[in-house]
């Protein structure tokens, strides 16, 4: 990428285009000034006496003005910033792709869908007015029935910032179910920040009976936390000189605001990041090799529409990993319910189909690719991801 | 094979000729071995340990950026005893700290031109500095890959340099085209002056002249104001090659990626013509620099009287562009015309069509006959005729077809792509994440696919295709890589090492299927070798 290239190309383009205007404005106080001039001569001569005189003034102007020529001097100073607007365009033409739509297939976007997947987007990030003014102008009305789990989401996430876990205390008791089934324990870290509040900022004895009242229920389920949590009292009003100094850092603040944003959005059966932002980050990852592809492949539009699978893989980083997908080493194949992954004595994993045909038809014991290990069909077992 | 070659170092070796068609996204294989030979001394000092997969690491950076002394034939069945990278660049004392922060592009070319690239091998480094060197082995092909994944993402970014160019190169040329014509006319108005002194009067002359001197001041003026205007774009154009600059801050990278995002999204609206929440936007992701809010305003009247079913200032602007639409070919300008032929017929003012016709739609005649045959038809019918060849050209789609021809020409003239940016990368994405699992029910929710949505854009589009196999742990949800390799329960089912190890932990050695519902015991689990 020859940034600097383009800088430079670019910067000429910007003096050239300063002088060019600065001589253009030069030239026109030049004519003004000389007409000016043949005016005031005029003037200061007697009148209708002297008519050659005011011919020859007239003359004289005429001359001058033909002599430096307002005109070639206008074009040619064009012409320079043409030739260096060119110079420029050639550069990025060069560094840049100049036409990243051939790689598109003609498959209609639904523009509702899109529409609607844009307006979650924006509820997503917390931006309720726009979305409110994206839905009106796309004439969307549907899509308003996004926002309310979303409202709720930030409205909790903002009395966190301002340290206040009333109400995301409330939503994680409501759903306690929920978080104990998927192995989270935001409900106790959240009542852990609340105690070290209520330490910080009231009597140890609230604090002690907010223990009572919220943790010792589920004690047995906190046997680490709650002795911890006895300890700061002990400390109370010096807990930054006490071993549990850590539990008043502000980070916690944010990660259990990140960890509650999390359970929220799985709770709701939708992901933590914005799915369009996942979706147009792996199409930024893709889209060169796509482009390459499509300039190498040199096939018919029809062929590009129709195609079911890429020739060649995309290679995406591994925050796009979302399923496992295995792939035999013999077939190169991906595997499936028809053809699954076996393991083999050895610990080498092969697909069924390629087992199969190396072991000639499940009679004879076969021979690993990787290693020289012998095993035959029977002692191999298929594979789960 | 040396003397003494037991049946591990046969494997080693064997392991070592099988490499993958693929010889770019070559796996380092030596970690399945290293953990074979317990990582012994002769390991590290000949192929195994810690510095064998370095080799593989460093072999592939090599490959890719010549080494200093030229020489650059580097396949994995080539013996060639170089040292890793890593393991040559770092000093006798801690690692150099530029290899653990190498993320500016100005600290990458230093890396890779350090003399110490290729070391005989005997110099094999000791044991304490490799562990330090692992880390910073890894960090550097990570950042590289990463660099060269953003430089390839830079080269997508042609519409954000070009529109404000093209915008730049239209101002200049009316201003240039505006100090034409008033040079020519002044010039032409002095020589007539000169020439008809005796038939006019003095003053006649003088009034003329004076206003001569107000026509230069009014375009003194308006050429100040163009000044102005194409200053502005001209810094437009330098705040978004310094905007592309800013990507080598590794700091501010996530801010780009988000503004990278708003950019695809500011387009697509501006697009489908809401501006209000364009304009939003632009505000709120602090983009106005860099989005083509100003063009489109153009655009917007245009687009809004066709709407209205009026092609007049559509015909302006197709005036103002003749040039350029002449050299695209562009036949905007006589579908316009066609268009009002069309409503002349239908408000039955028959005459007024016919010497339309002949005054705008001759000239085109010769390249578009058979179109304006089809339409000059339309006199002998009525507007809400039955003729459904006929009755097409009535219809009020026509206007929507008109909006969209402007469109795609207003793209074409401006640089812009002939797609939104959103669609083009989204079908990219959609491509390159669809794989036959994600129709499942058990995908996972963090799959854009997992969305009904998404699901329903990316059937028509083709699936991706890997040629390795990439294995996610149901439980951690991370990576099942050499660093994290798979186990395998009595039961089938796959897991990684470290989600099991962390059960095991907690659960005095034993494991539970997450799916299941299986107990077995630790050391009841058997590795498995993906590659």
């Amino acid at each position: 990428m020859e940034l600097d290239l383009i800088q430079d190309a670019f910067d000429r383009v910007s003096k050239k285009q300063k002088l060019s205007s600065s001589k253009t404005q030069q030239l026109v106080r030049q004519i003004e000034h000389e007409i000016e001039q043949a005016i005031m001569k005029m003037q200061s001569t007697e009148n209708a006496t002297s008519c050659p005189e005011l011919k020859q003034i007239l003359a004289d102007l005429k001359n001058k003005l033909n002599e430096f020529s307002p005109m070639n001097q206008l074009e040619t100073l064009q012409k320079d910033l043409n030739i260096t607007l060119g110079k420029y365009v050639k550069v990025t033409e060069k560094s840049f792709n100049p036409d990243i739509s051939k790689a598109y297939r003609n498959v209609d976007f639904d523009p509702h869908i899109v529409n609607q997947i844009i307006a979650s987007h924006f509820y997503r990030q917390g931006l309720f007015d726009l979305g409110d003014c994206f839905i009106s102008e796309a004439n969307e009305p549907e899509a308003a029935a996004l926002k309310t789990p979303f409202l709720e989401m930030y409205g909790i996430l903002e009395s966190m910032r301002r340290r206040n876990l009333e109400l995301a205390l409330n939503w994680a008791s409501s759903h306690s179910e929920w978080l104990a089934q998927n192995g989270s324990n935001l409900e106790l870290k959240l009542h852990q920040l609340q105690f070290v509040e209520i330490l910080q900022n009231d009597s140890v004895q609230n604090a002690l009976s907010y223990v009572r009242k919220h943790l010792a229920p589920n004690a047995s389920a906190h046997k680490v936390e709650i002795p911890k949590l006895m300890g700061c009292l002990v400390w109370s009003g010096k807990l930054h000189k006490s071993p549990y100094a850590d539990l008043l850092s502000p980070n916690h603040w944010e990660k259990l605001a990140d960890e509650f944003m999390q359970q929220f959005c799985s709770c709701l059966g939708q992901s933590y990041q914005s799915p369009l932002s996942i979706a147009i980050a792996a199409g930024i990852h893709g889209l060169p090799t796509l482009l390459k592809l499509e300039s190498v492949m040199a096939v018919k539009k029809q062929e590009w529409q129709a195609m079911k699978q890429l020739p060649v893989p995309i290679d995406l980083s591994k925050d796009f990993q979302f399923h496992s997908i295995f792939v035999c080493p013999v077939l190169r194949e991906q595997g499936s319910d028809e053809n699954p992954p076996m393991l083999m004595p050895c610990g080498h994993v092969l697909s069924k189909q390629s087992i199969v045909k190396l072991s000639k038809s499940s009679t004879r014991p076969f021979k690993c690719p990787y290693c020289p290990l012998e095993a035959s069909v029977a002692q191999c077992r298929q594979l789960h991801f | 094979m040396p003397l003494g070659c037991t049946a591990e170092w046969t494997n080693v070796l064997q392991n070592r000729f099988f490499f993958s068609a693929d010889r770019r996204t070559h796996l380092p294989r030596d970690e399945i071995q290293d953990e074979r030979l317990g990582k012994t001394e002769q390991g590290r000092g000949r192929s195994g340990g810690v510095l064998g997969s370095e080799k593989w690491r460093g072999r592939w950076i090599e490959r890719w950026f010549r080494s200093p002394n030229g020489s650059n034939s580097v396949f994995p069945h080539q013996w060639q005893w170089r040292i890793p990278v890593s393991a040559a660049i770092e000093p006798s004392s801690p690692p150099s700290p530029s290899l653990s922060s190498v993320s500016t592009a100005n600290s990458l070319p230093a890396f890779l031109s350090s003399p110490a690239m290729d070391m005989a091998i005997d110099s094999a480094p000791n044991g304490d500095a490799s562990p330090a060197a692992a880390p910073a082995a890894q960090a550097a092909p990570t950042s590289t890959a990463r660099l060269a994944q953003l430089a390839e993402s830079l080269k997508l970014e042609h519409q954000l340099v070009r529109v404000p160019l093209e915008h730049l190169k239209k101002t200049i040329r009316f201003d240039y085209r505006l100090a034409e014509r008033e040079f020519t006319a002044v010039l032409s108005s002095v020589a007539e002056a000169a020439d008809s002194l005796d038939s006019s009067s003095v003053d006649e002359t003088l009034k003329q002249l004076s206003s001569l001197v107000t026509r230069l001041q009014g375009l003194k003026r308006k050429l100040e104001e163009g000044g102005k205007l194409e200053n502005l774009q001209v810094q437009r154009c330098r705040a978004r090659l310094e905007h592309l600059r800013s990507v080598a801050d590794a700091d501010k990278l996530d801010d780009w990626k988000d503004a990278r995002l708003n950019r695809i999204l500011v387009d697509y609206l501006l697009r489908m013509s809401y501006y209000d929440s364009a304009q939003k936007l632009a505000e709120t992701g602090n983009i106005q620099e860099l989005v083509d809010l100003d063009v489109f305003i153009e655009a917007k009247r245009v687009i809004e009287s066709l709407r209205n079913k009026d092609v007049v200032p559509a015909l302006i602007w197709c005036a103002e562009n003749k040039a350029r639409l002449k050299k695209s070919k562009s036949k905007l300008e006589f579908q316009l015309r066609l268009q009002e032929f069309i409503e002349l017929v239908r408000a039955n003012e028959h005459m007024k069509a016919i010497f339309y016709a002949r005054r705008y739609l001759a000239p085109w005649a010769a390249t578009n006959m058979k179109e304006m045959q089809r339409v000059v038809t339309t006199l002998a019918f009525r507007h809400n005729t039955e003729c459904s060849v006929y009755k097409v050209l009535f219809e009020p789609t026509q206007w929507d077809y008109l909006v969209e021809q402007f469109k795609q020409e207003f793209c074409r003239l401006f640089g812009m792509t002939n797609e939104p940016l959103l669609n083009i990368y989204l079908q990219a994405g959609l491509t390159a994440l669809k794989t036959p699992l994600c129709y499942k029910e058990a995908c996972s929710k963090e799959d854009p696919l997992s969305q009904e949505g998404f699901r329903k854009l990316a059937e028509p589009l083709p699936f991706s295709k890997f040629h390795h196999s990439k294995l996610v742990c149901y439980i951690s949800k991370k990576l099942m890589d050499h660093e994290n390799p798979p186990l395998v329960l009595p039961n089938g089912h796959v897991y990684s090492t470290k989600a099991l190890e962390e059960m095991a932990q907690q659960n005095d050695g034993k494991i539970t299927c997450p799916r299941t519902g299986e107990v077995c015991n630790f050391n009841e689990l058997v590795k498995a070798f993906i590659s």
